[in-house]
């Protein structure tokens, strides 16, 4: 700037530009030039230099502190003018405090300044005689004390002796009106005393004076200077305050404690009782949470209570300690310091020597042949070594092989028992090896082995058992103590039988079994415990269920089975199948009712009911149990849908990244019918007037789409009341599609078109069958689905109302900006519909016109006009080469390359597709509509191709022969609608 | 690891607080603890040393729970008086407050990143609060809970909320989807097993649970200490060997992870305890306690 001016020469002073002087500054600069100044002074503002009214504080007079912001007044502030003549002589003027106090100010002080008052006075005319032989008296004794040569007045006082032991009110506090001599002896006497303090009466005079006559002359001393002095000296000051500061004005509770320690140091409990806690605030628990109050502007509730409960008293003097480090509270302060001591109860020394000493006694001596083992007299086994007699010793037999066979039979026999030996023998009748099973060769040496291993095994045994039998006496079980008193257990066979034998015991252990493992029972189940006969897929499921119920291991995820089965109906399906388990258990253990039966009584009550006889109640309580215990914990799953910016915070890709937000949560049907009212309406109103204009502009083409898109129009205007979610299935898609369409650029893709429609059909089908299945199971289908929204309704004008209203935004581009809506998406996309329009136009027009073509796309769009007559065939592969051309000049920025090939890439997004739910409804299903045809020829991508490229070359002989105009438009809309469709492609 | 290397051995007392101390929480690296109260403070302390480093105070009210960020630079604090500030450690400023929540915060959380701060608060909700934005609404809300949220968990991709209710709620944000172990009895506070794959849950009825996050199994139970009123923390070892809990009793626990023997109690506190935390890699802890002391313990 500088550099600048220094090119220019100037003349004058510039003049100040207007528009650089805020208005605040004018107002100042008015206001200085006494516009305002004429003003009375209270409706004055005071301002800064900038314009600004000051602030001085809420509470501190707002915009006017003081006298409008002066240190004036009403009458000015005026110094006063000294006039001293010879004679008028000016006077001294005395100032005092009251000279500079406010009137308010004043009333404060009022109570507090020390003066007699008439009304204490009570004596009336006899007040003047009291003061009179006051003043007698104390001239009496101003006359003694130097007499007697007393410099101590103690001494004066104690001959002088009205006053000093009793209280005497009425003398004591009569007006002063002593005489200014006794004032002077009496100051005397204070000073003499206050020295007297500070080195000792030793000194002084008295040498025999012990300390306890010195006491109660301090004492007497106190009395009398309360009387020779003001009486405030009472209170002598001994805080770090200023002059007159009084810290607990406001909060006397203070000066109670304070004072209470201060006076004599009192037991720690009396701290308590003057607790500023009782006092104060009244809780039912009588307890704050201990160590701080709360806010000036805040009242105790209930967290402020010392939910704790402790006890805990915490040193609230410390705070104060701080306020009064002098003089007296040395003491105090070791006091405390010992409070602090851990362990310590406060106020408490431990005492170094305690009184009490609990008595110990001594352990029991224990005699030096004490074994910590009992041995019984005789041991337990002596029964069993009696009944079988041990067989003689024999010598092993000298062949080394049959020895060691020997041996092995022997503790095998000895582990499995007698079968195995009987088996043995049965199989081995024939081989001599063995013959020493049957009394041949070494059977006696068998014998003593075997009775040996035997006896080595309930050694064991027994061994084992003591251990256990030592811990817990309850350990010993039906087969130990059979065992131990030599009774033979019971054949295996007959174990299985055991649950069928019904004892409360074996019931018992029977259903705890079950809950673990319990495969042959439910492996097969016999015909009449098909609950689901009726759906097979149902059925089929409830086998898995019970396999997986009853034979543990892990769990598929899916339990349920069917993954297009919602949340809700699974969890709904699977306590049936629970329900059903259970009654198909009851009938196996009762065995007496019909499965069928119980199963029609289960469905009766509800189905869901875990209790459902009331018969089996009672045999049916541990099973129970294990019911009502196993709940906990147990697992739930539920849609949850993180906003996008925690996404990203967390740095994680959304899961419901391009997606419509979730609809609010259906608490009833009532909210969702209620919410229906407004914010459909803007759009209803689109809707019904979009469909007319489409009928006028379509009314010109003689194409079949007009037919058939009439046919939609009717359809919305009909149903006018749908829920509002739908709305924002299908448009909030759009506007959230919008919002990433100017971020990224698209690749567009013609071909996709046809997997949309594919899905959409898959999913409208899904969507019923998954709607006609909430219905039958009486529940919603979960919100996260679009097609909840529609419980209430019929799955087929739903439908129809999805895709027409989907087509209709797919048509509305076609009239340019005609509207404005909140749909952002259809509103940009018609504009670029134009922009695309005029390209074709440019395409179709100009290029044919110059009939030279060096690029791709040139060529395409000269190839239907000249080859006008070429054959159908040729007309498809040429197209069809020139899909791929053509997008360059229309849409050079979003094409992108196409390493993929189409069909690749088709699969990965019906991949993609699978996944996303609700979004790819509104669009797939607009999709669907729009490219009516493509549904009718199938799910055949190549031929849906051809098709529409066929249908596009045909349009384009169309316009070429009649109007170019009308053809670059259709071209242009069907352009436009399938942009947007591969952009909604690439979003999912 | 046997019961002889347990901390047990109290090696140093951190006095300061006027009152409760509500939790005790080590840094990232266990170098430093933080601890908060019934005095409004939050108190950053040497544990090892024994030294009180710095007071945070801006609370209106208790202060409940704390944390840090791992490269210590922010503490988050939450407390009675509805909010959560963002504190500048080194300053001891508030940088940010978070309003929103109806009730008193319970707990609070960063995330890995620092740049989500996770709440849960007695209006049965939790709420994710962005650090970087300005923005001063909270950017999720989960009202899925039916009672007083009390213990929050982050980890890379999920948040964990226990609350009265009974449930433990995890909210997986990377698949979005929401996984209610709903285990009857009221949460009183959750805390992430090292290697994540379980959470230990202290419910109200003396129990303090363990679960499989991937299965929502109940794996084991550990029982013995006292918690029927207050919230008490409660928290695995540095190796997951052991659990470690307090009780009302002021009491220690110690639970052998997988057959949850008690292996050691031992009485740390007059009064409740509060808060265990567990060092991130040496055998030591902290326990905070009703009777306004932090105490640590090493082996």
């Amino acid at each position: 700037m500088d550099m600048d001016e220094e090119d220019f020469v100037f003349y004058g002073t510039p003049i100040e530009r207007e528009e650089e002087l805020t208005s605040r500054k004018k107002k100042a600069v008015a206001e200085a030039s006494g516009h305002l100044r004429t003003l009375a002074p209270w409706k004055q503002e005071v301002r800064d230099e900038e314009g600004r009214r000051r602030f001085h504080g809420a509470f501190t007079g707002g915009y006017s502190a003081g006298y409008y912001n002066t240190v004036g007044s009403k009458e000015g502030w005026t110094p006063q003018s000294f006039t001293s003549s010879r004679k008028n002589r000016a006077e001294v003027k005395q100032q005092s405090i009251l000279n500079f106090l406010d009137d308010d100010e004043k009333d404060e002080l009022e109570g507090r300044t020390l003066a007699t008052s008439s009304q204490f006075d009570t004596f009336g005319f006899t007040a003047a005689e009291l003061a009179r032989k006051q003043a007698e008296k104390e001239q009496q004794q101003s006359v003694l004390a130097p007499r007697y040569g007393i410099r101590n007045p103690q001494i004066a006082l104690e001959l002088w002796p009205s006053v000093i032991p009793g209280p005497v009110p009425d003398e004591l506090v009569v007006p002063a009106t002593e005489s200014i001599d006794a004032r002077r002896e009496a100051r005397k006497a204070f000073l003499a005393f206050s020295s007297n303090d500070a080195k000792s009466s030793v000194a002084d005079t008295e040498p025999d004076e012990d300390p306890k006559s010195n006491l109660h002359h301090l004492v007497n001393n106190d009395v009398k200077s309360s009387r020779s002095t003001p009486v405030y000296v009472l209170n002598p000051k001994q805080d770090l305050y200023g002059l007159g500061y009084d810290p607990y004005k406001h909060a006397p509770e203070f000066r109670e404690k304070k004072k209470s320690r201060l006076s004599g140091k009192p037991e720690p409990g009396n701290r308590k009782a003057l607790s500023f806690k009782e006092s104060l605030f009244g809780f039912k628990s009588g307890k704050a949470a201990p160590g701080f109050g709360i806010g000036a502007l805040e009242e105790y509730d209930v967290e402020d209570e010392d939910v704790y409960d402790t006890a805990y008293d915490f040193e609230d003097a410390q705070v104060q300690d701080d306020e009064e480090p002098s003089g007296p509270s040395v003491v105090d302060h070791k006091k405390r310091l010992q409070w602090k001591d851990p362990g310590v109860l406060p106020g408490f020394r431990v005492a170094t020597k305690a009184d009490y000493q609990t008595e110990r006694f001594d352990p029991p001596v224990i005699p030096k042949d004490f074994v910590p083992r009992h041995t019984f007299v005789t041991p337990l086994d002596v029964e069993k070594k009696h009944a079988i007699p041990p067989p003689p010793e024999v010598p092993p037999p000298e062949d080394n092989n049959l020895k060691l066979l020997i041996e092995g039979v022997a503790s095998l026999v000895a582990r499995c028992g007698k079968l195995f030996e009987d088996l043995s023998r049965e199989k081995n009748q024939s081989n001599p090896l063995f013959s020493f099973l049957n009394g041949g060769n070494g059977h006696d040496y068998y014998a003593r082995k075997l009775w040996d291993e035997q006896q080595k095994r309930t050694d064991q045994k027994k061994l084992a058992l003591d251990g256990k039998s030592s811990t817990t006496v309850d350990k010993m079980t039906a087969e130990s103590r059979g065992k131990i008193l030599g009774e033979r257990p019971l054949d295996r066979s007959s174990r299985d039988s055991r649950s069928s034998a019904g004892s409360a015991d074996a019931t018992l252990q029977f259903n705890l079994s079950d809950t673990f493992t319990k495969s042959e029972s439910f492996s097969e189940l016999p015909e009449v415990a098909k609950p689901f006969k009726d759906d097979p897929a149902k059925q089929e499921r409830f086998e898995r269920f019970l396999k997986e119920k009853y034979q543990g291991g892990l769990r598929s995820t899916d339990s349920g089975g069917a993954s297009n089965m919602s949340e809700a109906a699974r969890a709904r399906e699977r306590l049936d199948f629970e329900a059903a388990a259970e009654a198909i258990e009851k009938g196996k253990s009762k065995e007496n009712k019909p499965f069928s039966l119980q199963l029609l009584e289960l469905s009766a009550s509800g189905g869901m009911q875990f209790t459902s006889g009331g018969i089996e109640q009672g045999k049916t309580a541990p099973t129970e149990d294990l019911v009502m215990k196993e709940p906990y914990p147990k697992r739930q799953e539920f849609q949850w849908r993180p906003s996008p910016i925690l996404c990203k915070r967390f740095d994680l890709i959304d899961p419901y990244m391009g997606k419509p937000p979730p609809p609010p949560r259906i608490r009833s049907k009532m909210d969702s019918l209620i919410f229906t009212s407004d914010s459909i309406k803007p759009t209803k109103l689109e809707e019904t007037v979009v469909p007319r204009r489409i009928q006028q502009s379509s009314a010109l083409e003689v194409s079949e789409d007009v037919a058939d898109r009439e046919i939609d129009v009717e359809v919305p205007i009909e149903n006018v009341e749908r829920p509002v979610d739908l709305y924002k299935a299908i448009f909030s898609d759009d506007s959230d599609d919008e919002i990433e369409e100017t971020s990224i650029k698209k690749v567009e893709d013609q071909e996709k078109t046809v997997e949309v429609a594919h899905t959409t059909l898959n999913r409208l089908m899904a969507g019923d069958f998954l709607e006609s299945l909430g219905k039958e199971l009486g529940i919603e289908v979960p919100p996260d689905l679009p097609y909840s929204v529609n419980n209430a309704k019929p799955s087929g004008p739903l439908k129809e109302t999805a895709i027409s209203s989907a087509s209709n935004v797919n048509i509305l581009p076609v009239e340019g900006n005609s509207f404005s809506s909140s749909d952002v998406q259809c509103v940009t996309s018609s504009k670029q519909g134009v922009a695309y329009q005029q390209e074709i136009i440019k395409g179709d027009a100009v290029k044919p016109i110059k009939g030279n073509a060096p690029s791709g796309s040139g060529k395409y769009n000269e190839l239907p006009t000249s080859e006008n007559k070429s054959t159908e065939a040729f007309m498809e592969k040429t197209a069809q080469g020139n899909m791929k051309a053509k997008s360059p000049p229309t849409r050079v920025q979003e094409r992108s390359s196409d390493s993929l090939s189409e069909d690749e890439r088709r699969r990965k997004r019906s991949r993609r597709r699978r996944y996303s739910s609700s979004d790819s409804h509104s669009d797939s299903s607009s999709d669907g509509r729009d490219r009516y045809n493509s549904r009718s020829e199938g799910r055949k991508g190549s031929s849906r191709d051809k098709r529409s490229s066929k249908r596009h070359s045909k349009h384009r002989k169309h316009g070429s022969r009649d109007s170019p105009g009308r053809s670059s438009r259709h071209s242009s809309k069907r352009g436009h609608s399938e942009a947007k469709r591969e952009r909604r492609k690439w979003r999912d | 690891m046997s019961e002889g290397e347990l901390p047990r051995r109290e090696a140093t007392v951190l006095k300061g607080h006027e009152g409760a101390v509500l939790a005790a929480r080590f840094n990232g690296d266990g170098n430093y603890c933080l601890s908060c109260g019934k005095d409004r403070t939050i108190r950053l302390w040497n544990p090892h040393r024994g030294t009180h480093i710095k007071t945070y105070k801006s609370h209106g009210r208790e202060v409940r729970d704390v944390h840090v960020t791992p490269d210590n630079s922010k503490l988050i604090s939450c407390g009675g008086d509805r909010q959560i500030f963002l504190w500048d450690v080194t300053t001891g400023k508030v940088i940010r407050k978070f309003r929103g929540h109806d009730s008193e915060v319970n707990a609070v959380k960063f995330n890995e990143y620092s740049s989500v701060v996770v709440s849960a608060g007695y209006d049965q909700s939790l709420r994710a609060w962005d650090c970087r934005s300005h923005s001063p609404e909270p950017i999720q809300i989960v009202d899925t809970f039916s009672d007083s949220v009390m213990s929050v968990c982050l980890t890379k991709t999920e948040m964990i909320g226990g609350s009265v209710d009974g449930t433990v709620r995890t909210f997986d944000i990377r698949i979005g989807r929401e996984i209610c172990d709903d285990l009857g009895q009221p949460v009183n506070c959750i805390s992430l097993s090292n290697d994540g794959n379980c959470i230990l849950a202290s419910c109200l009825d003396s129990t303090l649970r363990l679960l499989d996050r991937s299965t929502g199994e109940l794996l084991q139970e550990y029982k013995g200490h006292t918690c029927k009123s207050y919230k008490l923390d409660c928290c695995l070892t540095n190796s997951d060997a052991h659990v470690v809990g307090g009780s009302e009793d002021g009491y220690i626990y110690f639970w052998d992870l997988v057959d949850a023997s008690v292996l050691s109690r031992f009485r740390a506190h007059a009064a409740v305890v509060t808060s265990v935390s567990y060092h991130p890699k040496d055998s030591c802890m902290i326990t905070a306690s009703v009777d306004s002391t932090i105490r640590v313990w090493r082996t």
